[in-house]
């Protein structure tokens, strides 16, 4: 939701109450009962709009649904990242590097119509730009995919900037009357970030004052201000890529959004992990039973299971059995 | 509102499937979906609750577990009964719960407006059978809510003690105060009443909650109990607050039938209420509390001790159900 509601502010007109996303989810709910009358009301219209509900609250409501309900609200946006995260941390901790290419499919298993070109921008911010055909890690990626996918205007706004502060133009996001006008800024061009600019990079304070300009009055979200402050202060210059990846691999920022844990606990999964346990010790029982027999049964007809949901669920696990597939690779670890 | 967002809904499809869009307005008459959406919207705009996802998921749970409760449970017979009305006795007590949740006892419209939701929802609980002969006059006092049977005072003990332990007290600390407002089992409880009761415990829980966040202060270095003396001086200051605050009911009360004075009241209590505030204003607190480092009891007072401290201030003022 954008707005934050509390106690404090009981008060709130209606109309600011009900822009906090709700109508959008009940418009939303109305649709989709709409569009799938006879399956939706086989338990009654009640029962549905509790499960939807549900769903929305506890964050599985984004799977399978097209792009632009996913993009359109930041519960939205954070719901299909943490989506990504439990449905793929098996991927990482089996220490597989994988594309850009194969992320974009794993990601269009969960949203049909997900943009590749979403998936190229995270692949530029790990490998800053450069051959981004390059295998990536899961760790790496699911960070640099929650940057770029939650806050994808603001990127673009700050990508805007730094490409004008490159060009030595003004940007032109200062146009309100703030406290920061055009003529206090400092003078985009001086010698020392002539040459900066000829290695891409530019002055991280001169940054940092244009993009606090446009946290003004911008009205999607954006990471805290402080945090940018932080990893702006903390080199002499910055490159657009160096300065979104520090703040994909900000903690505050990461906490701040509420869909992926900590580093160090991104690819702990204990139920999963029992789960695989069992399936293995299963297969690892002698071929000629009927036990091992069933169960590898059981995994081969998976493919052939009409239910979509099914099909990751199984799939996930196969792609955990298989060993043959993991390309060796020189690519570093950014 | 409804109509607002459906007209939305159906413009938009329109401009793909013009035949369509009336086919779904059938649709969403015949369900009722209208109607629905209207009810959880005007109740979730009355609460304003800090999660409003959340209030509608569980607005629509209830509903859809009512409906279910409902149809499962027609046309038994005595024995299942018998059974079936103390489940539903329970549904019926989580969900007035529910109602009394959903607004904070200090918006006194919203609030008011559950608790009627509340006891009408609770008088009307009971075995089928003694429902089902009385059904006309209950139907004729489900719109009046005020003469109806009134609450049994076994379930109105029961939501007095889900209010309090809900609220984070202590079955321990609420006991005193629950014996002061209990009623026998068999008796029916007036709506007033019940509502003096509910707000009472209400409020208890938040003045609680209160004092244990300010024995929390008061003990800064958290793992030693705070000083008695500090505690003393402390709940000395929330003892003048409630006297000074109880001044202002006892004039009240003597005056209540003059309606001549009912203006200067308004007045009188406003200005007592300020008094009280001011008295366990930050300053007076501060001065308190340095006062009693000087002198005073030895010795510490734990948490525990300074909560049930607390509470007795409290429930001492609360007068006796008789």
């Amino acid at each position: 939701m954008t707005a934050k509601i509390n106690r404090f502010n009981l008060t709130l007109p209606v109309d600011e109450y009900l822009e906090t996303g709700v109508l959008f989810y009940l418009n939303d709910a109305v649709t989709q009962l709409l569009e799938h009358k006879e399956e939706y009301t086989q338990f009654g219209v009640v029962r549905y709009f509790a499960e939807y509900f549900s769903s929305v609250k506890n964050s599985n409501h984004v799977l399978f649904r097209e792009y632009n309900y996913i993009k359109a609200t930041p519960h939205n946006r954070a719901s299909f990242i943490r989506v990504f995260w439990r449905c793929y941390r098996q991927i990482g901790k089996s220490g597989d590097l994988l594309s850009m290419l194969e992320y974009t499919s794993l990601l269009q298993l969960l949203c049909p119509d997900f943009p590749v070109d979403l998936v190229q921008n995270t692949a530029r911010i790990i490998l800053m730009d450069d051959a981004i055909d390059c295998l990536m890690s899961f760790s790496d990626f699911v960070y640099a995919f929650q940057l770029q996918f939650y806050y994808q205007e603001f990127l673009v706004s700050v990508q805007a900037i730094y490409q004008d502060l490159l060009s030595g133009k003004s940007p032109n996001t200062v146009i309100v009357p703030t406290s920061t006008s055009i003529e206090q800024l400092p003078p985009v061009t001086t010698e020392e970030n002539e040459s900066q600019e000829q290695e891409g990079r530019v002055d991280p304070s001169t940054l940092a004052e244009y993009i606090d300009c446009l946290c003004d009055r911008f009205k999607y979200s954006h990471p805290p201000r402080s945090c940018l402050r932080e990893v702006l202060e903390q080199s002499d210059k910055v490159s657009y890529y160096s300065f979104l990846m520090s703040l994909a691999k900000h903690d505050t920022i990461n906490s701040g959004i509420g869909a992926l844990p900590n580093k160090s606990e991104l690819l702990v999964d204990p139920e999963m992990d029992q789960e695989l346990d069992k399936l293995i010790s299963q297969i690892s029982v002698s071929p000629g039973s009927n036990s091992s027999g069933s169960a590898v049964g059981a995994l081969k007809e998976v493919p052939r299971k009409a239910s979509p949901r099914r099909n990751i669920h199984h799939r996930r696990k196969m792609e955990v059995e298989s060993d043959g597939s993991t390309e060796e690779t020189d690519s570093s670890e950014n | 509102m409804a109509e607002k967002r459906r007209s939305g809904t159906t413009s938009g499809m329109s401009e793909v499937k013009p035949t369509k869009s009336d086919g779904d307005r059938e649709f969403l008459t015949q369900t009722g979906v209208g109607e629905l959406i209207r009810g959880a919207l005007l109740k979730m705009v009355e609460a304003k609750s800090e999660d409003p996802i959340g209030f509608l998921a569980d607005h629509f749970c209830n509903l859809a577990s009512v409906s279910d409760a409902g149809t499962a449970g027609c046309g038994d017979g005595d024995q299942l009964n018998d059974c079936a009305g103390a489940q539903e006795q329970q549904q019926h007590l989580n969900r007035a719960l529910w109602h009394l949740r959903l607004a904070h006892h200090s918006q006194r419209c919203a609030f008011s407006n559950n608790v009627q939701v509340a006891y009408d929802l609770l008088s009307h609980t009971g075995p089928r059978r003694f429902q089902s002969g009385i059904s006309e006059g209950s139907e004729g006092s489900c719109n009046s809510g005020r003469t109806g049977g009134g609450v049994r005072g076994s379930l109105y003990t029961q939501t007095l003690q889900c209010l309090c332990s809900e609220g984070g007290v202590p079955a321990s600390t609420s006991a005193p105060l629950l014996r002061r407002l209990h009623c026998q089992d068999h008796e029916a409880v007036p709506y007033d009443l019940f509502r003096h009761g509910v707000l009472t415990c209400a409020v208890f829980s938040d003045y609680i909650r209160q004092a244990q966040k300010l024995y929390a202060e008061v003990c800064c270095p958290a793992e030693k109990p705070a000083s008695r003396a500090l505690c003393l001086a402390v709940l000395g200051t929330l003892q003048e607050a409630l006297e000074t605050s109880r001044g202002c009911d006892a004039s009240h009360c003597a005056n209540a039938n003059t309606k001549v004075n009912s203006c200067l009241e308004t007045n009188l209590k406003a200005s007592r209420y300020l008094e009280a505030s001011a008295k366990i204003s930050p300053y007076k607190l501060a001065q308190a509390m340095a006062g009693a480092r000087t002198g005073g009891p030895g010795g510490n007072m734990d948490a525990k001790e300074f909560e049930n401290a607390a509470a007795e201030l409290f429930i001492t003022r609360v007068r006796v159900v008789s």
